[in-house]
């Protein structure tokens, strides 16, 4: 038996130093936040995401994997584990790097194009993808590395020098997203990503990674040429030529233990071992290994996505009809129609061909792909479901307060989560804890809505979600909500509802910052953030928010405060509040935010 | 019509008398217990003298079922003068007690003279709304089995939205139903609340919540159209809009709003003593009959 090398340990030790070296960064990169509060996550959510996959990686002491292996799985556990939309767009950019150098290739023409899937995978997977972020510099780092290329051919010296460029271009994001230039910082993923290449470039420099498994492509083409000759059909070949061929394809190299055991049995029959019948047994058994093993390197999955939506039309009169419309793109044709809805399922190669095709009938109210391997790994896992609720109404939100108000108004679930983002592995077991058929989710950050669409596609459940920003929302969303609906009116009735109510928010500046309307904003400062831009500031927290109100007022008569944790101490302001405004009705709750002292809604 | 019909119901109708476009017709009175002492709906005790008890005395105040005896003497008073006695009662889901007063009064009469007694699955205005289209049926049709089952439809297609200023009246009242989910919130809300016609289980449930009175009038208006779209009708044919004092604002609100809806009879109703004991200060109500 061949000994196989473990080098995972190595890497392992080489991944934790990389990620020590962003943990001391990560401050660096949580004040490069847009807005003058202490709120960017972004080091953290990326340092968590590596945290979290180093901690559910498996050992491999046992079985042992290629390098490219090890790195494959890693990227896996990073998506699993990714918090926030720096720790997604991080990990989808490593699944797409790993899916290349999967089969152990570190050939710089190889790495090149793992840096281009990477690119292609985080660019893909990230909804409105802008200039002027990380996929900035993950399209800067692809290309200046390919120009590189052509000068060296160790990569890494070629990633060695991209690091100083790619600074200069993370310098420039602020020109290329304007919310960046009047905040006066730069993207702070792209700096993280900036980090995380000075980390590995450290690790490589420091200590020179010998990647010397066989590539997957090699291993399967020692397959085809032995298949070949066993069949006869290589003429030229004799036993002499393969036998002497053998010893230097570097089967030393050969990490695949049922590769290697199957050339093993190749020399043996080569070298006439065997009595004629028996050899000729033989040929066929390892014929069959042969094709068993490319058929499991070659999966065949014809239909990769698990496609599923609903059309809202009156150009449609019956299931025939979307049928013929899109029958062509694949197979499992599932079509129910319920009155002017149509909800179908079907497997496809081009999920956004069908997409296009139906929705020129009418409105596409819902749209769901599944990755079919994903499924299958649901599928087959032990841990199966046993429905106990059909539907639930599920918020995610971080103050204590607001977590009580969700629930008491009827929100059915909610998962506080506090100070630190849920990643995708909190959010997939959290789902698959309720139990229920068809979730409706909602969360009070934007920067969870891509970790919770990760976490949905590994989730048991139907989950539908809503892609709110803000807690606000939420509130109105449970409010609007009619529980006796079913779950495509009520998700239909929540996204009409969801941005009901106008709000502020109160906070106080870490930092000097211009606001959008060019006025200064202090260090120390309080300001106001209404609809995502920053429109008053001013020292004294009582008048700032007597200016908010005057400012924002319309024709609605009851303004609502919820107290952050900034301002848990401070006394009730609603006495003052009413004095100053007695024409309006005023409420006051504790809401538990982290960042903002207060939010005021506006109804 | 050629047949003498009478139509008997009780004071819960949120509508007055003059309201009613019917002679022959004999309206029972309700007992209300006030702090354990019993009063009927008159001149002095009407909605807006239970809302300031309630308000002032912090009083206590609950509703009994009809009395039986008060149902037999009017049956009785009436049973040679008329071919046929329609009783039009409260939803036998909310008063059991009720209506089987007035299914053993039916029985008792059996072979003296026919009573129909339509079961409304309906409170307040909604009462009001099924006996305002009972009438208009029987104007045009006296045919018992014809009356019997164009009344279902009515009952079916009548949907009554409560807007609670204050749970506590329903809820001390024992009519809270499933809307109980919708208390003790720490947030103040306003729910909507409703007893639909076409509910198979007849109890009041809630239709939705808002923070302001204009929040859930706008609900309202999503509702009825919701409805409208789902039966479908393009008109109401009756609307019965009550408020039970101290909520001007809100109320013409929702009237305002309402009168964006095509309708055929548009009716402002009156608030009565006994559906105060469940709805309290500032909370209105409307029918819809489609």
């Amino acid at each position: 038996m061949i000994q196989t090398e473990n080098k995972t340990a190595v890497i392992r030790e080489r991944i934790e130093n990389i990620y020590k070296y962003l943990h001391r960064h990560k401050e660096y990169i949580n004040r490069l936040n847009v807005f003058p509060v202490p709120d960017g996550d972004t080091g953290l959510n990326m340092t968590l995401t590596i945290q979290g996959a180093l901690a559910n990686l498996q050992d491999y002491n046992e079985e042992p994997i290629s390098t490219g292996e090890y790195l494959n799985h890693f990227s896996e556990q990073m998506l699993i584990n990714s918090r926030g939309c720096s720790g997604v767009i991080l990990s989808l950019y490593f699944q797409g790097v790993s899916q290349v150098i999967v089969n152990s290739d570190f050939s710089k023409e190889n790495i090149f194009k793992a840096l281009e899937n990477g690119y292609k995978n985080a660019y893909e997977g990230t909804e409105n993808p802008q200039e002027g972020t990380i996929l900035t510099l993950m399209r800067e780092f692809k290309e200046k590395y390919g120009e590189l290329m052509k000068e060296d051919d160790d990569p890494v010296i070629i990633i060695k020098k991209c690091i100083p460029y790619l600074k200069e271009v993370l310098k420039k994001t602020p020109d290329m997203l304007p919310v960046l230039k009047q905040a006066g910082v730069v993207d702070s993923g792209g700096a993280g990503f900036v980090i995380i290449l000075q980390g590995i470039n450290r690790e490589l420099s420091l200590n020179e990674l010998a990647f010397s498994s066989l590539p997957v492509s090699i291993i399967l083409n020692v397959n085809r040429v032995t298949k070949k000759y066993l069949n006869g059909k290589l003429s030229n070949f004799n036993k002499n030529s393969i036998a002497a061929l053998l010893p230097h394809l570097g089967i030393e190299k050969l990490h695949n233990i049922r590769l290697h055991n199957i050339i093993e049995d190749v020399k043996s029959l080569i070298n006439n071992l065997q009595s004629n019948k028996n050899r000729l047994l033989n040929k066929k058994a390892i014929i069959s290994d042969l094709e068993d093993m490319e058929n499991s390197w070659n999966p065949e999955i014809k239909l990769k996505y698990c496609t599923e939506f609903i059309l809202k039309t009156n150009k449609v009169s019956s299931k025939e009809q979307i049928k013929e419309i899109i029958d062509k793109y694949g197979d499992s044709l599932i079509i129910l129609n319920s009155g002017d809805k149509y909800k179908v399922h079907i497997h496809t190669n081009k999920p956004e061909s069908v997409f296009k095709d139906v929705s020129k009938y009418g409105e596409l109210l819902f749209t769901k792909v599944d990755d079919m391997k994903k499924q299958h790994r649901n599928f087959i896992s032990s841990d199966t479901v046993d429905y106990e609720r059909e539907k639930s109404i599920f918020c995610i939100v971080s103050g204590e307060g607001f977590s009580k108000i969700l629930k008491e108004l009827g929100a059915d679930d909610v998962l506080c989560y506090g100070k630190n983002k849920p990643s995708v592995n909190h959010l997939v077991k959290e789902l698959n804890k309720l139990r229920t058929k068809n979730i409706i989710v909602a969360a009070d950050d934007k920067d969870i809505l891509m970790a919770l669409k990760y976490a949905a596609s590994l989730s048991k459940s139907n989950v539908h979600i809503v892609e709110s920003n803000n807690v606000i929302s939420l509130i109105s969303m449970i409010m609007g909500i009619s529980k006796e609906l079913d779950i495509t009116t009520m998700f239909e009735s929540i996204m009409r509802s969801l941005n009901d109510t106008r709000f502020c928010g109160i906070a106080r500046s870490v930092r000097n910052t211009i606001a959008e309307n060019g006025k200064t904003v202090n260090k120390n400062d309080f300001f106001v953030v209404y609809n995502g831009k920053i429109i008053l500031s001013d020292k004294n927290l009582e008048q700032i928010i007597n200016k908010s109100i005057k400012e924002l007022i319309k024709e609605e008569s009851l303004i609502t405060i919820y107290k952050g944790i900034p301002a848990k101490k401070q006394k009730s302001i609603i006495p003052k509040l009413e004095k100053t405004f007695p024409e309006l009705d005023f409420e006051e709750y504790y809401g538990g935010q982290y960042q903002y002292h207060y939010y005021i809604t506006f109804e | 019509m050629d047949k003498k019909i009478l139509i008997i119901t009780a004071d819960n109708l949120g509508l007055s008398k003059e309201q009613i476009d019917y002679p022959d017709i004999e309206i029972l009175k309700f007992p209300v217990v006030v702090n354990d002492k019993e009063y009927r709906g008159s001149n002095e005790y009407t909605a807006q003298w239970l809302n300031e008890k309630y308000l002032k005395e912090k009083v206590v105040a609950k509703t009994t079922s009809i009395v039986k005896g008060e149902l037999i003497e009017i049956v009785e008073k009436n049973k040679d003068k008329y071919d046929l006695i329609i009783h039009v009662v409260m939803s036998s889901e909310m008063s059991i007690a009720t209506f089987t007063i007035a299914k053993n009064v039916k029985e008792m009469y059996e072979n003296t003279i026919p009573i129909i007694n339509i079961d409304s699955r309906q409170v307040l205005s909604g009462v009001g709304n099924v006996l305002l289209e009972v009438i208009d049926i029987i104007k045009k049709n006296d045919n018992t089995d014809d009356i019997i089952k164009l009344s279902q439809e009515v009952v079916q297609n009548t949907f009554n939205y409560f807007v609670m200023a204050d749970l506590n009246y329903l809820y001390r009242g024992g009519r809270i139903g499933k809307a109980k989910a919708l208390m003790g919130s720490v947030l103040r809300i306003t729910p909507i609340l409703g007893l639909m016609g076409d509910d198979k289980e007849g109890q009041v449930i809630p239709l939705g919540k808002g923070r302001t009175f204009k929040q859930v009038n706008s609900q309202i208006i999503d509702l009825i159209k919701a409805k409208m779209a789902e039966k479908p009708a393009t008109v109401i044919k009756r609307l019965n809009i009550v408020g039970f004092g101290d909520n001007k604002d809100a109320f013409s609100d929702l009237e305002e709003k309402l009168k964006t809806i095509p309708c055929d009879d548009f009716i402002i109703g009156k608030a009565d003593f006994v559906s105060a004991v469940y709805c309290g200060p500032k909370s209105y109500t409307v029918a819809i009959t489609i």
